[in-house]
């Protein structure tokens, strides 16, 4: 083993090495100190109950866990080793990243006790390695130069922007906390992530334009301003195109809404990238469009009853989960700076007021967010921090407000709150 | 197949991501199967050892019918791996089968298992020959299980990994996304003045 308290990257270690047997000093991470251990690529469980099918199943994932137990049970020099020339451990990881089965998956896993102990031994056994994977520092003995850690990860591909997404999908609800530090850690050893977040979101945003897109509800590179092109309306849309399609579509929609908001739920220091790019606009005029086609589509086109059912729960915990993104990327952007007299609190208030005038012309939109995250506390609180609010203007975001409501023929679930200058009145 | 995801499209059209095309399988059960036993021959437990062992323990006039058994139980192990492997393999199929079968009474699910997972599909016959040949043996002499834990106390040079693995002490949550949709689909809502229209 390598000596201690000097950092891994530092480190040298002498062994027997080499068809001739002769002793070699070498530094502790090398790639001669792999071991030849070809890890399997995860495959998901069968989706039939054929017993050759879980039986194949069964012993890949065995190995698999035997692996990633081995793994975790190696000293800290020879873990690193591993992780950083093994390409095949690299390709086991990224294979289940990719085809885990998420919970909200339509296709329901197998009912076999057997296959749902492997699936459950696996999915902790990948959080550790992960876990151990984004730890600088085990112990007083065991560490890496957090710059060296950060050169490591990144330029290994340890962990990029889709496997953080991945990450916090599958392991966020249980373990925010814990995923948090992860890739907290990860961000503040390694800044470039930040930057290849900002490469991200245009993708992320293409991503919404796509569905769009496939709703017919924009052509290709427009946007919502701009004219439909001639012929466009050969397209599909979500009421034409084949009943496959739209559930392909809204499982999309459904996996993108849940990953983007477990991402900025366990990571809000993303929600400046997200912000800076014009993100919330973009979402609520998507939503806006999106959601009435699509509750219409699913309303007035012949389904198998409980296909319809299910879209429509996918399609109400997307709206969910859009309006919650909204408001994760207002509370990290404005709210926080506001709450915590930030030097720029004045900007954030403006900042605050425009986006909540931006909402007003996306009515659904705005009434679903008042339902979840009613507008009047957020304006009662800006009234508090700032005096000299122009009363006008929140009298006038309240008004629309109702007005949004009443368009969309919703009924409060709770008295509508009086208007800012009302209240002012009546007081 | 998997369904449509936001990270696959990441990965497809972003430039924060390694190319590379996972599906192309490198390594394979059948690969990962022999590896298996190139490692299990290695390390702990050898034939030669568990020879030694009966010879060891046993009174000579004992020593013969143990000899035919440990043969016995080679030559099914033979069957198991296939014919067409060397020696070395084979009596390293031998121990795995010795160790597997250990203080067994029938040839149950969990030693279907270990025996596929080790050798993939695998003769029936030749396992309950091996399972009979190992409980003989272990009647003769009353030692063999301590015997072989001690042998393979260091194997794979870990010594009791799961007591010093990382993340033993760390609480797992295994609680995963659910839908969350509290909205009944309107098409279930039967209006009230509707249901009075109704002929009852």
């Amino acid at each position: 083993m390598a000596c201690a308290k000097v950092p891994l990257d530092e480190q040298h270690v002498t062994e027997i090495m080499g068809p001739m047997g002769r002793e070699q000093t070498i530094p502790a991470l090398h790639p001669d100190r792999k071991e030849e251990r070809c890890f399997l690529p995860y495959k998901p469980p069968p989706e039939d109950n054929s017993s050759a099918q879980i039986e194949e199943y069964l012993e890949q994932a065995q190995f698999i866990s035997e692996d990633l137990d081995w793994l975790l049970s190696l000293p800290h020099d020879k873990f690193w080793c591993q992780v950083v020339f093994d390409e095949s451990l690299q390709r086991c990881l990224d294979s289940y990243l990719r085809y885990a089965p998420r919970t909200l998956d339509t296709a329901q896993p197998v009912s076999s006790p057997a296959v749902a102990d492997m699936e459950r031994c696996v999915h902790r056994s990948v959080f550790m390695v992960f876990l151990r994977m984004a730890t600088h520092k085990e112990s007083k003995e065991n560490f890496i130069t957090p710059e060296v850690f950060g050169e490591i990860i990144y330029n290994n591909f340890l962990f990029d922007i889709p496997k953080m997404m991945d990450l916090c999908v599958l392991f966020g609800k249980g373990n925010a906390q814990l995923l948090h530090k992860m890739i907290e850690n990860i961000f503040t050893q390694q800044p470039c992530y930040y930057g290849d977040l900002n490469e991200t979101v245009p993708s992320i945003l293409q991503v919404l334009g796509t569905v769009l897109e496939r709703c017919g509800l924009q052509s290709e590179g427009a946007t919502a301003s701009e004219p439909l092109k001639l012929g466009s309306h050969d397209r599909p849309t979500s009421m034409t195109m084949p009943q496959k399609d739209l559930v392909d579509l809204i499982v999309y929609m459904c996996d993108t809404c849940t990953t983007l908001h477990a991402f900025l739920d366990i990571f809000p220091e993303a929600c400046e990238t997200f912000h800076s790019h014009g993100v919330l606009s973009r979402l609520t005029s998507f939503y806006e469009m999106v959601v009435p086609d699509l509750e219409k589509a699913l309303r007035k086109r012949n389904f198998d009853k409980s296909v319809q059912e299910d879209l429509w729960s996918r399609l109400c915990h997307s709206r969910k989960r859009m309006v919650e993104i909204a408001h994760l990327l207002l509370q990290h952007t404005c709210l926080q700076p506001i709450l915590e007299g930030a030097e720029n609190m004045q900007s954030s208030v403006e900042d605050l007021l425009q986006n909540f005038t931006n909402f007003i012309q996306e009515k659904r939109f705005l009434a679903d967010y008042d339902e979840q995250f009613p507008l009047a506390d957020d304006i009662s609180l800006l009234q508090q921090v700032s005096p000299h609010l122009d009363e006008t203007r929140t009298s006038y975001l309240l008004q629309a407000v109702e007005s949004a409501w009443d368009s969309v023929g919703k009924k409060r679930g709770r008295p509508p709150v009086p208007s800012a200058g009302a209240a002012a009145g009546a007081s | 197949m998997s369904p449509p995801r936001l990270t696959g499209a990441l990965r497809s059209f972003s430039s924060v991501c390694k190319k590379e095309d996972i599906a192309e399988d490198e390594y394979n059960l059948k690969a990962k199967r022999l590896k298996r036993q190139e490692r299990f021959a290695k390390e702990g437990l050898t034939w030669q050892k568990i020879v030694q062992f009966f010879t060891q323990h046993l009174d000579k006039k004992d020593q013969q019918a143990a000899q035919q058994e440990l043969k016995g139980l080679l030559h099914s192990a033979k069957q198991i791996v296939g014919a067409d492997h060397g020696q070395d393999t084979i009596e390293s199929a031998g121990v795995f089968l010795f160790e597997t079968f250990l203080g067994r009474e029938r040839l149950g699910a969990e030693e279907t298992r270990a025996v596929r997972h080790m050798f993939g599909p695998f003769s029936a016959t030749a396992a309950e020959a091996c399972l009979a040949s190992v409980s003989r043996l272990v009647t003769s002499v009353g030692e063999a299980e301590a015997f072989v834990r001690t042998q393979n106390a260091g194997r794979y040079g870990l010594g009791d990994a799961s007591s010093t693995a990382f993340g033993r002490n760390i609480a797992f949550s295994h609680d995963g996304y659910i839908l969350d949709c509290h909205e009944p689909p309107p098409w279930l809502d039967v209006p009230d003045e509707d249901a009075g229209d109704l002929g009852f």
